[in-house]
């Protein structure tokens, strides 16, 4: 079967195309916006939320896990790499990696047991849900409510301490791109495979022979680990450590705009997290000051009005765009 | 007599604390057709999924050709050549017919004898050839079992397990899933063991029977025999 396999999920060259030019759209997106700093700002925050959901995508849309621990491994990233630079002037370029590799670990220790006692779906969720606020306490216990600040350091490219934020941007645009490529990657690969098969059904995943909790918990760590690099960039964004960085509410957020996009739809994942992210800031720009609160009443009626209208996600609405375009027959695959 | 394929060995076994099967041993031959049947809660799905490794196991071995699996994980033990067709179907909806069988070659063997086993696959059920681009979801219920059968049958095995496959099934397709049980062996040498609340129509297809209640094997033989069993035609209504 190697061959039948391979055949049927090679990447195709249309995704690679699409890859390649949703990178020159990234990336051309700043001289958009005139290089406002403030436009651009906001670019990076959607990239980030962006690239947060495509890795969540992993472990949510593939494996079909209602991970809400997102901004757990993320922060766990952060505060690594922030900690290690801070107080040892270690590049982030490092400190991300040792930040994603506790985050990976963090991920083991709490998905062993997890998926080797069967907790899924909702008690899944919950627990993942705890997870973040149990590091925010143990946060919280090492090293109080201070905030420590990372102070400017030169060279700028070493310690990612810019004055501007479009090289922010573009870093984690590049993550956006590079999660996307993962994504596809595993998607055509036998662990995508497993993963749908588990997603689908995990008992007849089991009776198939596959070992569900080993392929459960690689797409944990993958994702775990991605999460954890994108937080090591964000923490040279920010600047600032504190136990704040744990954020259920963003947890949770990661995974409603992964919903949204349509479960195990990449496309459909990146996109519901540029319009909702861009959505819910112009809502704070525009209303939120003068009834505070108010934009994410609103951004609650339009999660509610999507979940109505388009069960299936963004993932269904890019099919139809896509089939319109092309004149092409009903996707034999989805 | 045959080669002894799956032994039950006093087997006591369960969910965690609770506690289902009680000192079940039971024997399958090669090339035999053995019934499993039972009320509902007697532990026919637990016995099945014991010997898939599904379950927490107090005491007792499942040996497999020979082989004692008792350790080994459930992904192992389809290596040894062994599948379950799981009670309710349990396709993989979203995936294609084609997908889901598959899904079903995972092991070595299975996928270098691909080609041959889909052959197999479709010359058994010419309906899924047919329709091997169609969303498995979409499937009607008897060609989903047909789906469910013909997946676990990708895996190459020599013995299939099969939890209740005429569940939920119009009567007539239900007499269409009696026969390929009887098919699969004839044609294509599986070694059969089959959990069934069709108590006339299983005992009818098998050549010895088991009938568990309560956790506990409290009948066995052949088939033919306990088709006239008195107090079992009683309790299972087998008029």
């Amino acid at each position: 079967m190697p061959g039948v396999l391979a055949k049927k999920l090679a990447l195709t060259k249309e995704r690679l195309y699409g890859l390649i030019g949703l990178a020159i759209v990234l990336a051309l997106v700043p001289v958009f916006l005139g290089f406002n700093f403030y436009y651009v700002l906001l670019a990076t925050n959607v990239m980030l939320a962006a690239s947060l959901v495509a890795a969540w995508n992993i472990i949510g849309g593939y494996a079909g896990q209602l991970d809400l621990a997102a901004s757990a491994y993320m922060a766990l990233g952060a505060v690594v790499t922030g900690h290690l630079l801070a107080s040892y002037g270690l590049t982030p370029w490092i400190g991300m990696f040792l930040g994603a590799g506790l985050a990976v670990t963090v991920a083991v220790l709490v998905g062993y047991p997890t998926f080797r006692f069967g907790i899924k779906e909702v008690w899944y969720a919950l627990l993942t849900s705890a997870l973040v606020v149990i590091l925010m306490r143990i946060y919280y216990l090492i090293y109080g409510s201070f905030e420590t600040y990372i102070p400017h350091m030169e060279p700028e490219w070493l310690y990612l301490s810019f004055r501007r934020y479009e090289v922010y941007y573009y870093l984690l645009a590049a993550m956006v791109v590079i999660i996307i490529w993962i994504n596809l990657k595993i998607k055509s690969s036998k662990l995508g495979y497993y993963l749908a098969a588990i997603r689908e059904d995990e008992l007849a995943a089991e009776a198939l022979g596959i070992d569900v909790r080993r392929y459960k918990l690689y797409a944990l760590m993958i994702y775990a680990a991605l999460a954890g690099i994108i937080g090591g960039i964000y923490i040279t964004l920010t600047g600032i450590l504190s136990y704040r960085l744990f954020d259920p509410w963003l947890g949770i957020v990661t995974a409603v705009m992964g919903i949204v996009g349509g479960l195990g739809s990449i496309e459909g994942a990146v996109l519901a997290a540029v319009i909702l992210r861009s959505l819910e800031e112009y809502l704070r720009g525009a209303i939120g000051a003068t009834y505070p609160g108010s934009h994410l009443l609103v951004y609650g009626l339009i999660l509610i009005i999507v979940g109505v209208l388009k069960p299936e996600g963004l993932a269904s609405l890019i099919r139809y765009v896509k089939n319109k375009l092309f004149y092409r027959k009903r996707e034999e695959v989805k | 007599m045959a080669r002894e394929v799956l032994v039950l060995d006093k087997i006591n076994a369960g969910y965690g604390e609770f506690h289902v099967l009680f000192d079940v041993s039971l024997k399958v031959h090669e090339g035999e057709i053995v019934a499993l049947v039972g009320p509902n809660g007697a532990g026919k799905t637990t016995t099945l999924r014991t010997i898939m490794g599904m379950t927490t196991l107090y005491s007792g071995k499942v040996l497999l050709n020979g082989k004692d699996v008792t350790k080994i994980p459930t992904h192992k033990r389809i290596e040894l050549g062994i599948t379950m067709v799981p009670e309710g179907r349990r396709i993989f909806k979203t995936l294609t017919v084609y997908e889901n069988l598959l899904a079903g070659a995972l092991t070595k063997k299975a996928q270098q004898r691909f080609q041959e086993n889909l052959e197999l696959v479709f010359n058994f059920f010419p309906k899924l050839r047919e329709r091997r681009n169609q969303i498995a979801g979409t499937l009607s219920g008897g060609e989903a079992q047909m789906l469910a059968i013909a997946r676990a049958l990708m895996s190459d095995p020599d013995i299939l397990l099969l939890d209740e496959p005429s569940l939920g099934l119009a009567p007539k397709i239900v007499i269409q899933v009696f026969d390929i049980v009887k098919k699969l062996r004839e044609e294509a040498d599986k070694t059969i063991l089959l959990v069934e609340q069709h108590v006339k129509h299983s005992l009818e297809v098998a050549d010895r029977a088991y009938v568990l209640e309560q956790g506990k094997i409290v009948l066995e033989g052949e088939a033919k025999q306990l088709l006239t069993d008195e107090r079992l035609r009683k309790a299972y209504l087998i008029l």
